[in-house]
């Protein structure tokens, strides 16, 4: 239970960054710890049924379920691309606006415009 | 080659082209990295239509192919089916993306590494619409949004990497949440494909309850982000109306009804899948009538458009919704369900010409307020368009999108009207049609002739327009007008293909019959009375408000979050 707990709490802190926060960089940061919560969640779903590693070797038995690490791996992967195409985005942002506030950003670019 | 492998190529061979377009943009320069790359669009966006054609007559019968991918055993692998309906969005996908390739080629964004982006984006279009998997949907909604972010961000507006950043950011947010609703169903069922949630959802006591129906919002409200229904439509209007006008055609034709339809796949099989729908068609005919009033408060010409493009989507949703409440099983679901894809395919065709040809005259205009511009014809006329092409493709989109007779959009929306006759949805349709017709009259007055010398001055000979953007504005105001005449024959395709070339469904719409004219009147002369009320002093005033209503970034998750509540407890109760 106390993992789930903790889960839960990664979460609520990595949406109350995307929400809260006015700096886009941490926004970003944000958006990577909900993406790690819901592997970790995964992850801990999967060993519900067993606690060794799903690699089929003599002597091993117990292992836990393999679907959700495939599925989580995939997920990290698509996770790194969005973190990586955000951070690129919040360069060019700050090119533009000399600043990582996004109420700053968004007047600039309304003056612009 | 088997069937079954024959299905995978409007995925493999659009990859295919961005792995050549993008060798081409390290390993060549200059004429060589030019060929090599036009091989690779025309790999990815040329040849799947031979396999179409192809594939045509075997989707006629109502032959569906569907099966494992790589052949793993069932409980492990991916599931794919290819039926009539993805048939049908793959058609539309590629006919927008090669109108919108060759419209770049003239306009810009160009170049190798924008033609990869491009193809990796129709790859996944493709695959979204193919797969009966839970995760492979979620991983195809990624790639396509990871795309669609790099598209948008390429233009070099200095509104574009913001319009961008935020999407990514209430997107990206939103698949997290597609990942929990996932999870959700994984830990009741312990299966991904489509088909096992369903039964194994079927045999739990009670559906699953609350968890499963939980998971299942959390996963419809997140593919109706990307859909952009009310109220998750935030993230639109920025990204649509500041990226590169090629861009914007692909997005408002094709991007935002591809999750819809892979969508459809997943409710029509979900026990609570029903009344998921029917929340949804509300929410459609509350989108188009809300946004077609926001669309005619709007100052900046492809923002008007933006606004209009969830307007339509409503439409769409509506007649959507009500298909996967009654079930595509039934005769008049597989109308509703033909009407709304008749719908998505006719206004990607009139919207992509919209917004090309908007684009067109803008750009040259170097302006976007509809307020400002006046006399673009003229304008246009000094960049070397004797024969006013823009102006009369500007004018058949217009007509197609405020259903005019013959063209496009009359006749899906005659065919939308039919097949929504007698419910609720019916009355909010037929006032966003007026609205329609208002915010258009507003935005064709940019075309208005303006008095000899006060036009914009040039004080050079402009660059003439290039041929790819005529090509491609030539060829979708061509397919506007034929599927305006040609409607009754598609509408019955279409039919035949959705309902998996099953009994013959029984319908009586006439599309040309003095009853839809008279309505058609009746729309257009309340159109023009709204379009004068809105200049009116008391009018604009009301407009300026709804105009500069509050927009922010937190805003963007509020409604995402009141949104997924709103649908939980729809299920829930």
């Amino acid at each position: 239970m106390i993992e789930r707990i903790l889960i839960l709490l990664l979460f609520l802190v990595g949406f109350s960054g995307i929400l809260a926060r006015k700096n886009i960089i941490k926004k970003i940061f944000g958006l990577t710890l909900i993406n790690s919560a819901a592997v970790l969640l995964f992850v801990v779903e999967g060993s519900r049924v067993g606690s060794q590693a799903p690699i089929m070797e003599q002597g091993i038995s117990q292992v836990v379920d393999p679907i959700p690490q495939a599925l989580m791996l995939t997920a990290i992967v698509i996770g790194v691309c969005v973190t990586a195409l955000a951070l690129a985005l919040a360069f060019r942002l700050y090119q533009a606006a000399g600043s990582f506030d996004i109420d700053e950003i968004r007047r600039r670019v309304h003056d612009e415009s | 080659m088997s069937l079954e492998d024959m299905v995978f190529l409007p995925v493999v061979l659009p990859l295919l082209g961005a792995a050549l377009a993008l060798c081409a943009k390290v390993f060549l320069t200059g004429r060589a990295s030019r060929i090599l790359e036009y091989t690779g669009v025309f790999i990815g966006l040329g040849l799947p239509w031979l396999f179409f054609v192809y594939i045509t007559p075997m989707m006629y019968a109502g032959q569906a192919v569907s099966g494992v991918i790589g052949a793993w055993h069932t409980g492990v692998g991916i599931m794919y089916r290819f039926d009539g309906l993805a048939y049908l969005v793959n058609i539309l996908g590629f006919s927008v993306a090669a109108a919108a390739w060759v419209y770049a080629l003239g306009a810009g964004p160009k170049g190798p590494s924008f033609s990869s982006v491009f193809l990796i984006q129709t790859a996944s279009l493709a695959a979204a619409i193919m797969t009966a998997d839970l995760f492979n949907l979620f991983v195809c909604l990624e790639v396509l949004g990871i795309a669609s972010y790099v598209l948008i961000a390429s233009s070099d507006k200095p509104g574009a990497a913001l319009a961008s950043f935020s999407y990514l950011m209430v997107s990206a947010t939103a698949m997290v949440f597609f990942l929990l609703g996932l999870y959700g169903l994984y830990r009741l069922t312990g299966v991904l494909s489509y088909e096992g949630i369903a039964s194994a959802l079927n045999q739990l006591p009670d559906a699953g309850g609350p968890v499963a129906l939980v998971s299942l919002s959390l996963i419809v409200a997140a593919v109706a982000m990307r859909v952009a229904v009310m109220p998750l439509y935030g993230w639109l209007p920025d990204a649509h109306a500041l990226a590169p006008h090629a861009i914007s055609a692909v997005l408002s034709g094709v991007l935002i009804k591809t999750p819809l339809f892979a969508l459809s796949r997943v409710l029509m099989l979900m026990p609570a899948g029903a009344s998921a729908g029917q929340l949804m068609g509300y929410a459609g005919a509350v989108t188009a009538l809300a946004a077609v009033v926001i669309a005619l408060s709007q100052k900046d010409a492809k923002r008007l458009l933006a606004y209009h493009s969830i307007s339509q989507i409503g439409y769409i949703v509506s007649a959507w919704g009500a298909a996967i409440q009654v079930g595509t099983t039934t005769g008049a679901g597989v109308v509703l369900m033909a009407a709304a894809f008749m719908h998505a395919f006719y206004h990607a065709l009139f919207k992509g010409l919209l917004f090309l040809s908007i684009g067109t005259t803008v750009d040259r205009a170097g302006e976007r307020n509809v307020y400002v511009l006046r006399g673009a014809g003229r304008i246009l006329r000094a960049h070397g368009e004797r024969f006013p092409v823009t102006l009369i493709c500007f004018l058949i989109g217009a007509l197609s999108i405020s259903a005019i007779p013959p063209l496009n959009g009359y006749a899906s929306k005659a065919a939308i009207s039919y097949a929504l006759k007698g419910t609720p949805h019916y009355y909010l349709l037929f006032a966003a049609s007026i609205g329609t017709v208002a915010s258009f009259i507003k935005l064709s007055r940019i075309f208005w002739p303006t008095p000899k010398g006060s036009a914009a001055v040039l004080d050079d000979v402009p660059a003439a327009i290039p041929w790819p953007i005529h090509l491609s504005q030539i060829f979708l105001g061509l397919l506007c007008v034929i599927g305006g005449l040609a409607a009754p024959a598609l509408f019955a395709f279409v039919l035949r293909l959705i309902s998996a070339g099953g009994a013959d469904v029984a319908i009586s719409l006439k599309f040309y019959s003095s009853g839809t004219m008279i309505k058609t009147l009746i729309i257009t002369a309340s159109g023009v009375l709204l379009f004068l009320g809105a200049i009116t002093p008391k009018g604009s005033a009301l407009l300026k408000r709804v105009r500069e209503r509050r927009r922010d970034f937190e805003g963007l998750f509020v409604s995402f979050a009141l949104g997924t509540a709103a649908l939980a407890g729809w299920l829930l109760l």
